[in-house]
């Protein structure tokens, strides 16, 4: 585990110093370290990519910044707050959207995002304002009367990002923003996000797909098995060469093929 | 495949002990518990060996229950196992053949299978006066065994099928009221007879003998009373109907791999547009938003509904006894049941929203706010059922010198249940059917944690509304004091007793919220 005095935690102002910051978090369950001890920091107003493959601990991670997942080891900081000394005014800066978990879907569309403004503790006209106005931005518009439960795989995704929007947070955590989303709303929650980063918030997302978080983010970090392999500015993480060729590089997977010769039969 | 699918429920029965430790703790709890239940009862049927006579009228009554009991308490407690459920295999290219007996075999591995083994070794002991008798009885029984467990595969089938349309859940609902009315009587007709309890349970044992539910335990008796023919006629008729149960099984299962059904989806009031439904007209707190979305639930989730649906109908069974005997006193208790269900059934309402509860999570939602306001509906409906039925019952027993007794009875339960239920649907949620299955299904290898939850539930609530519940049995007892005392003491109890424990309840939610969060998803 990585020394926990690296860094000095950034408490006190929270006008400064970067939006998250992990020292030392760690998390296991059972026999398994799924995160060995995380040091990072996502600097503010930064588009934050979180790649890795899979199993390497990115949803453990962003649990445990958003407070659904209590740490074993470690802290995390949200704008200088405490995530899990201080969860109520930490949880009021951020907007969530976790990957595999379930949403209320008895509700409507409408109805589940206006409900995560209430539960906030946005006054409803305010909730429901910009549930409206969310569901019109994310093509949501028709759909928004039917049942969640009725939705497609990403109607869901965009339904539940939209309930991480609605208070307005600084700091947005995304797992797995755009897996089942269509191109034509990949490119409308992109526009959405960067104008997010442009007025001054920070976004944090996880994801597979190395040409989209090479072509969206300012920022990168690559971890597998638990551990920060590489972090920082996009550019100086890829150096010459793609993300993903770095990526494979880092993580030293192979990605040669061996067996499977009965697939490629053409026999018949 | 036979042997896969008794390997896959292999797994899933030893995975209970690999939960959290409260919830296996819970379930070699509940094992143990059942356990020592089920080894007396084996123990007590196979005493009947001294006594044919006895065993001829008793071990038909309780394999023709045991069938029943097979068949109707899936459908309400523990559900059929859905890794049992037909609709999953439907994308694997399993024989049908195959699919049939290996879920039938892998339904015999389950807990209840083994106690029903255990207690089938008892009634072969009890019939084992000759060889005959022994081989007849082994086989019977063995039958009457895989007959139970065919018939509860079949009827849940033909259950999940028709709840998954509105109309069919109309029918089982009409069907639930109409098994309701005709048991009601029964049972008074019998406890009616009381005296003559003996000759009433061998002409019952008769009947039963030569019906469908009879046939396989009976047969052995007739042999070891020496009346080999009809032994055998029965154990022929046994052998068929379980053919005939088998070919409707297999028949509804084909149904359902061919036709995977997805339950209970849409059939709901979708609202047009821009309608904010519920959550437009209760306060717009994150109080009100809560108890708005839990009423939406129940008007919008057949799981919701099926609890709903049983809360205001159960006290009413206890009118029958009052209305077909003379039992006058029954009727007082329907206040203080329909309070005691609604505080207790909201003992694991956490659960039944799964990991859906991330939001109230991460928007930082007060354990206040989010206890208080999944109690509110609850409250609602009880503001409304507790005093009918208190008044109802008081009347028709015609007793008003009881009111305040039934009435602080009633209000110490219902506060006695929700201070019992906000603190153990945080600390001990079990697993439950999820949003979109069949409300009839429930989550393999839970019934034992279920049983131990259910009980201390209802343990708890009893034990904190004690006070009430003595004074109000002294004021049965005919003092007009206690009557007084127990209506102020209930009230003020159940209400002193549901804010503290709702209280408690918050600050434990508040301080296990990621804990809990991480219990509903592995369940």
């Amino acid at each position: 585990m990585s020394d926990v005095m690296d860094l000095p935690a950034p408490q006190g102002d929270p006008a400064a110093g970067p939006a998250i910051a992990l020292r030392g978090l760690g998390k296991r369950f059972g026999e398994l370290i799924a995160v060995k001890g995380i040091d990072l920091d996502v600097p503010r107003g930064s588009f934050f990519g979180l790649v890795g493959p899979n199993g390497a601990g990115k949803t453990t991670t962003l649990s445990m910044v958003t407070g659904l997942l209590r740490p074993d080891a470690g802290q995390a900081f949200v704008l200088g707050r405490d995530v899990w000394a201080d969860p109520v005014a930490t949880k009021r800066l951020i907007g969530v959207l976790p990957d595999g978990l379930k949403v209320f879907d008895r509700l409507t569309g409408l109805q589940l995002i206006t409900y995560a403004g209430l539960l906030r503790g946005m006054p409803r006209e305010l909730a429901s304002e910009r549930a409206a106005e969310l569901v019109a931005a994310l093509g949501l518009s028709e759909a928004q009367g039917k049942l969640v439960v009725d939705y497609s795989a990403g109607m869901t995704k965009k339904v539940t990002l939209a309930s991480a929007l609605v208070h307005g947070p600084r700091v947005l955590v995304l797992d797995e923003p755009f897996e089942a989303v269509d191109p034509i709303s990949a490119a409308t929650i992109r526009r959405i996000l960067s104008g997010f980063v442009e007025s001054g918030g920070t976004v944090v997302l996880s994801s597979h797909v190395m040409d989209l978080v090479e072509r969206i983010c300012t920022h990168v970090a690559v971890i597998s098995d638990g551990l920060v392999l590489a972090a920082g500015q996009l550019d100086d993480v890829r150096g010459d060469r793609s993300l993903e060729e770095r990526f494979v590089d880092l993580v030293g997977g192979s990605t040669e093929v061996v067996g499977l010769s009965w697939l490629r039969t053409s026999s018949d | 495949m036979v042997a896969h699918l008794v390997r896959l429920k292999l797994t899933l029965l030893r995975n209970i002990f690999r939960r959290s430790r409260a919830q296996a703790i819970g379930a070699v709890v509940g094992i143990v518990y059942f356990a020592v239940l089920v080894a007396g009862l084996a123990v007590i049927l196979a005493s009947f060996r001294g006594s044919l006579d006895a065993a001829r009228v008793v071990i038909p009554l309780a394999g023709a229950a045991g069938i029943v009991l097979w068949t109707v308490v899936p459908l309400f407690s523990f559900g059929s196992d859905p890794t049992l459920d037909p609709g999953r295999f439907a994308t694997f290219a399993v024989p049908h053949r195959d699919l049939t007996i290996g879920l039938v075999a892998a339904a015999l591995v389950g807990l209840p299978a083994i106690a029903s083994m255990v207690l089938s070794a008892g009634v072969v002991v009890a019939w084992s006066h000759t060889l005959a008798s022994t081989l007849v009885a082994v086989v019977a029984t063995a039958i009457g065994l895989l007959t139970a467990i065919t018939t509860s595969r079949w009827v849940s089938a033909v259950m999940t099928q028709a709840i998954s349309s509105r109309r069919g859940r109309d029918a089982i609902a009409v069907l639930g009221l109409l098994l309701l009315v005709v048991i009601g009587p029964a049972v008074s007709v019998v406890a009616n007879l009381g005296a003559s309890l003996r000759d009433v349970a061998t002409t019952a044992a008769a009947v039963v003998g030569w019906s469908p539910l009879g046939w396989a335990w009976a047969a052995p008796g007739d042999v070891a009373a020496g009346d080999l023919g009809t032994g055998l006629v029965r154990l022929a008729l046994a052998a068929g109907l379980l053919g005939v149960v088998f070919l409707l099984w297999s028949r509804v299962l084909r149904d359902e791999v061919d036709n995977p059904r997805a339950v209970s989806r849409s059939d709901s009031g979708t609202s047009s547009g821009d309608d904010l439904g519920l959550l437009a007209r209760l306060p717009g707190t994150p109080l009100g938003a809560v108890a708005a979305r839990v009423l939406t639930y129940w008007r919008r989730d057949p799981r919701y509904q099926i609890s709903m649906a049983m809360t205001p109908v159960v006290p009413l069974a206890l009118l029958i006894p009052f209305v077909t005997g003379d039992v006058a006193w029954t009727p007082l208790l329907m206040g203080p049941l329909v309070a005691f269900l609604l505080g207790w059934s909201e003992h694991n309402a956490v659960a039944y929203e799964s990991d859906a509860l991330w939001l109230h999570v991460v928007s930082g939602t007060s354990g206040r706010d989010d206890r208080r306001g999944r109690l509110l509906p609850d409250l609602l409906l009880a503001a409304v059922l507790v005093p009918v039925y208190v008044a109802v019952g008081v009347a028709v027993a015609d007793r008003w010198d009881l009111l305040p007794a039934a009435l602080g009875l009633s209000v110490s339960l219902l506060g006695a249940g929700y201070a019992v239920s906000s603190v153990m649907s945080v600390v001990l949620p079990y697993p439950v059917a999820e949003s979109g299955e069949s409300p009839f299904n429930a989550p393999p290898g839970a019934a034992g944690i279920t049983i131990a939850a259910q009980s201390m539930a209802s343990l708890g609530t009893l034990l904190l509304a004690s006070p009430a519940i003595l004074l109000a049995w002294w004021s049965w007892q005919g003092s007009v004091g206690a009557g007084w005392a127990a209506g102020v003491v209930g009230v003020l109890l159940g209400i002193v007793v549901g804010i503290l424990g709702v209280g408690v309840g918050a600050r434990l939610y508040e301080q296990r919220a990621p804990e809990l969060l991480s219990a509903l998803r592995r369940s």
